[in-house]
Order: structure tokens, then C-alpha cells, then sequence
């Protein structure tokens, strides 16, 4: 499972990429890229333009002139990247009056699919995400676990080379989120895709990832970069172990850094 | 709702009772207020004429308000899709919409006879501005982020607006839509009063004249139980659809 060393182009790659909203400079000079088939983790302190840097991705943001885009090899305008990565925003935005498997295929009826062989397709895959016997009820019948589970099957749904999770499952409660970044592993060793993927958790970034970026306070850009070199598939127990433990103190500490400055800067503006 | 609806009725109720006893211990003339028995006794006995006469108003304001409500939608779709000439059109719309429909109805009745058609005409017009503001308020609400992730699966505008904008404008479409079914019977008995071979306004006018008021009373009482109807059956209809927000 470990990846061949940068031989073929990356996937996504970002130089020098920054965005500003009126007077608020969200990134600032961000550079990073993207093997195909790796899971890369983005971990960084609140409001340090993670999600700015994932709607930028996804096409929904045009990002400042001047930085570097490219997809597949290819350089890009942010809006041509629309319907060509898979995008799982930070709340689940399940439409109210669909059932769970209207929902999770909405990508493919928009891409124009055939509805009954979406349907059927999505049918088959209820019990991956343990939705069996769920198909028909609607979105406020369900816990927010399994609300979170219907948005990432629509996302794996819609079946592109990127993906792209925001929080996936930030909401979520301590017990119900191991076990979801337990299935996530599996699920995701199984479709071999690229994934990106946001979290506050440095456990779930490390667990999850072979690579874990640590994103600087806002104006955000990548600050430190880490490899993740422990053997897949990755069991429960590795979060105890030495090397995981190694780890995740090097990242606290980038973090906590970054966190203080943030902290301070904001603390600094309540003051003023 | 079934306590909702109970209280409802209790309360007409206890209305016409004490209505029925002012009249009657008051001993009022019925030029002021005939008693809810009288009224009663009156509309049974001409039930032939009220009926087809209440079949004529009913006829001339669901016409109207079917074209009110698909060209009052029809037209918010097509602006919401359009914002320029959305931004062009919404002055003069503005304009039309402030003018009453007391004002209109005449002017109907110059261009279009004093027939059916002029009365649906007026309905048109007063259900169509309703459910037409009360639509464009509808799109207008849609979730930003709701409509990123669709545009970020390659969803157009007009998909967006199908799978998106129109779903959450629907309780919105749906209250403009019960308020018109009370307007639309409304409009067509003072288009009717104005002129017409038919319906309940033209009875009403005609007892007027004839100063005939337990007749007056007869019709208006028919005319709110049409108006109750509609507006409950358009009600049921409502919470079946949008099912998502009853629970
Ligand atoms: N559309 C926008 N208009 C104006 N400012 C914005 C917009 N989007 C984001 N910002 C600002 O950019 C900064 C970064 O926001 P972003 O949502 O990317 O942070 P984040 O890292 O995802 O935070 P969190 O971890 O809390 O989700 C914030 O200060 C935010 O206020
Ligand atoms: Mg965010």
C-alpha cells in the first residue's frame, strides 16, 4: 500500500495559491499536492481557510490571480474543476424532501444518469454504509451519524479520481467516530480513491492519513508537512503505539503553535 | 389539528347562537339583522337558485385561480432564472400590483363583457399577483451552500432550480396559494356585483335592489361556506405535499 515515490505527475497540485475575501485574506501563498490514490490529511486551527481551500478546489471559488492550479497535469481556472471532484462540504445538506436514496443520488441524476440503475446501484451499497432497511425514510427520521453516512455515500457516489471531505464526521460522538474512521479505511482501501480530507481531530489525521498537513493560522497556507509511514491496513491499536504517539506529539506542537497565534490575533481583536 | 379544528366549530357555534338570540330577544328588523334561522329558512327555500348560482361563482374563480396560480409561478421562475430582466420587470409588476382590484374590475368588465370571462380575469389577476410574490420570495431563500454542492456535482441553473429552489420554495408558494383561495372567491363576487348574467355576487346585488336583505344574508352565507371549503381542501392538499415540514 505504500505509494510509489513521485514518478508520475500528482493529481491535484496547488502553488502559490491565495484568496481574499474583501478586506480578509482567508490563504495566503499555499503549495501543496496530491498523489493519485493517497489520502492526505489537512489539520489547522479554526478559521484558517481549510474550507476556503477546499471550495477552491471543489470550482466553487476562483482563487486570487497569480497562483498555480493544476489538475491531472493539467493547469486550470478553478471553475473547470466543477463536476470533476467529488465534494463532501462540512454539513451533510441533505435535501429535506428526498429519502436516503434519493439523496445520495443526486450527483448522478444530475450528471443525467439513469435514475432506476442510480437507484439500484445505491441499493446495493446501503449495506457498505450501514443504511440497510433505511432506503425510504427521509432525512430527519435519522441520527445525525446516519445523516453523515448518507452525504458520504452520495459523495462516493459520484465516482471521480478526487475527494474531497470537509469534517466528515466532526459531529459526531467519540465511540461513533473510531468506528467510522475504522469503515472510511476500509471503504476507501476498497475503492482506491484520492482522497482529501479536513479534520480538527490530530488522531483521526494521523490514523487515517499517509500524509498529514498542518496548515498555518489565517492567512492559511501548508506549514509543515508530515509522512505518515505506518503499515496499512491500520488496526485500533496503533493509536497507542510508539511511532503513532512520536507523531502526534510533532503535530501538536506545529498546531498548538499555530492555534496560539491565532488565539492571540483574535483575542487581540475582541480587545481592540 | 383535530383540537385545532374542534375549537374552530365550537366557536362558530357559540357565534351563531349568540347571534340568534340578540336577534331575536332584540326583536331587530331584518333590514339590520335577520336571525340565523331566518337566513337559514331563506336559503333552503331558494337552494335551487342559490346552488346554480354558487356553482357559476365557484366555476369563474377556480378557473382563475388555476391560470393565477400556473402563470403567477410560471413568471417567478422565469425571473428568478433571468435576474436582469428580473430587475426591469419588478417596477412595473410593482405598479400593476398596487393598483385594487376595485379599480380593475370595471375596466375588465369594459374589455371583456359582462360574461364569465371577465370575472376570471379579475381572479387571474389578484391570485396571480399573490402566489407571484409569495414564489419569487421562495426562490429567493435557497441555501447558498445547498446550491454550491449541486453546482460542485456540475448542477446548471436550471437544475438547480428543479432539484433545489423549487422544493424550498414550496411552503412558501403553498401559503400564497391557501390566502388566494378566500381572495379568489372574494374577487369574483364584487366582479360579479359590477355586472354579470350569474353567480353569488350578481344574487347579492339583485336582493340589494330589491331590498330583499334575509336573501343578502342567504348568499354571503353560502359564499363563506364555499370559501372554507377551498381554503381547507387547499389546506389538506398543502400538508400532503410539503410532508417534510409536518414532522
Ligand atoms: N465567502 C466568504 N466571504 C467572506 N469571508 C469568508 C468567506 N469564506 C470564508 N471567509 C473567511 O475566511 C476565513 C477562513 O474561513 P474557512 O471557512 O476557510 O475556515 P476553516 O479553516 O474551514 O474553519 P473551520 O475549521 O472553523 O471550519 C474566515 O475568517 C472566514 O471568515
Ligand atoms: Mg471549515
Amino acid at each position: 500500500m505504500t505509494l510509489p515515490p513521485s514518478a508520475a505527475t500528482p493529481l491535484l497540485e496547488l502553488q502559490g495559491i491565495s484568496k481574499t475575501f474583501g478586506s480578509v485574506q482567508a490563504v495566503r501563498d499555499l503549495s501543496l499536492s496530491v498523489e493519485e490514490g493517497e489520502f492526505v490529511t489537512v489539520v489547522g486551527p479554526s478559521g484558517c481557510g481549510k474550507s476556503t481551500l477546499f471550495n477552491m478546489v471543489a470550482g466553487l471559488d476562483e482563487p486570487d490571480p497569480g497562483g498555480i492550479l493544476r489538475f491531472k497535469g493539467r493547469g486550470c481556472h478553478a471553475h473547470e474543476l466543477l463536476g470533476r471532484v467529488s465534494f463532501m462540504p462540512q454539513r451533510d445538506l441533505l435535501l429535506p424532501w428526498r429519502n436516503v436514496v434519493d439523496n445520495a443520488i443526486l450527483a448522478n441524476e444530475i450528471e443525467g444518469a439513469n435514475r432506476a440503475e442510480a437507484r439500484a446501484k445505491a441499493l446495493r451499497m446501503l449495506p457498505e454504509f450501514g443504511l440497510t432497511g433505511f432506503e425510504k425514510q427521509y432525512p430527519h427520521q435519522l441520527s445525525g451519524g446516519m445523516r453523515q453516512r448518507v452525504a458520504l455515500m452520495r459523495t462516493f457516489l459520484f465516482e471521480r479520481d478526487l475527494m474531497l471531505l470537509d469534517e466528515p464526521f466532526g459531529a459526531l460522538d467519540a465511540l461513533t467516530r473510531t468506528l467510522m474512521q475504522r469503515w472510511l479505511l476500509d471503504v476507501w482501501q476498497r475503492h482506491r480513491r484520492t482522497i482529501l480530507f479536513i479534520t480538527h481531530d490530530v488522531d483521526e489525521a494521523i490514523f487515517l492519513g499517509d500524509r498529514v498537513l498542518v496548515m498555518s493560522a489565517r492567512p492559511g497556507h501548508v506549514k509543515h508537512a508530515r509522512r505518515v509511514d505506518l503499515p496499512r491496513p491500520r488496526a485500533a491499536e496503533l493509536v497507542t503505539s510508539p511511532e503513532f504517539t512520536a507523531l502526534k506529539r510533532e503535530i501538536l506542537e506545529a498546531i498548538e503553535e499555530e492555534s496560539m497565534k491565532s488565539f492571540v490575533a483574535s483575542n487581540g481583536a475582541v480587545a481592540a | 389539528m383535530n383540537r385545532g379544528a374542534l375549537r374552530g366549530a365550537l366557536g362558530v357555534a357559540l357565534l351563531l347562537i349568540l347571534w340568534e338570540g340578540l336577534a331575536r330577544g332584540l326583536a331587530l328588523p331584518s333590514y339590520t339583522l335577520p336571525s340565523v334561522s331566518e337566513i337559514l329558512l331563506s336559503a333552503w327555500t331558494t337552494r335551487q337558485a342559490l346552488l346554480t348560482a354558487a356553482w357559476f361563482t365557484l366555476a369563474e374563480a377556480l378557473a382563475g385561480y388555476a391560470i393565477g396560480c400556473v402563470v403567477g409561478i410560471g413568471i417567478a421562475l422565469l425571473l428568478s432564472l433571468l435576474p436582469p430582466v428580473r430587475r426591469g420587470v419588478m417596477p412595473v409588476m410593482m405598479a400593476i400590483n398596487s393598483v385594487p382590484v376595485a379599480a380593475w374590475s370595471p375596466l375588465l368588465l369594459l374589455w371583456l363583457g359582462v360574461g364569465m370571462a371577465s370575472k376570471i380575469a379579475a381572479v387571474a389577476l389578484a391570485v396571480g399577483f399573490t402566489v407571484f410574490l409569495s414564489a419569487l420570495a421562495g426562490l429567493d431563500r435557497v441555501d447558498r451552500r445547498a446550491a454550491d454542492l449541486m453546482r460542485s456535482f456540475g448542477a446548471g441553473p436550471l437544475s438547480i432550480l428543479w432539484r433545489l429552489r423549487l422544493p424550498t420554495a414550496l411552503p412558501l408558494i403553498a401559503a400564497g396559494m391557501r390566502v388566494s383561495t378566500v381572495r379568489s372567491l372574494i374577487v369574483a363576487i364584487v366582479t360579479e356585483m359590477l355586472g354579470a348574467y350569474g353567480g353569488l355576487g350578481w344574487i347579492i346585488y339583485q336582493a340589494v335592489v330589491q331590498i330583499d336583505f334575509v336573501a343578502v344574508w342567504s348568499a354571503i352565507l353560502v359564499a363563506s361556506a364555499l370559501s372554507l371549503a377551498f381554503f381547507g381542501l387547499v389546506g389538506v392538499i398543502e400538508r400532503r405535499v410539503i410532508f417534510w415540514r409536518s414532522s
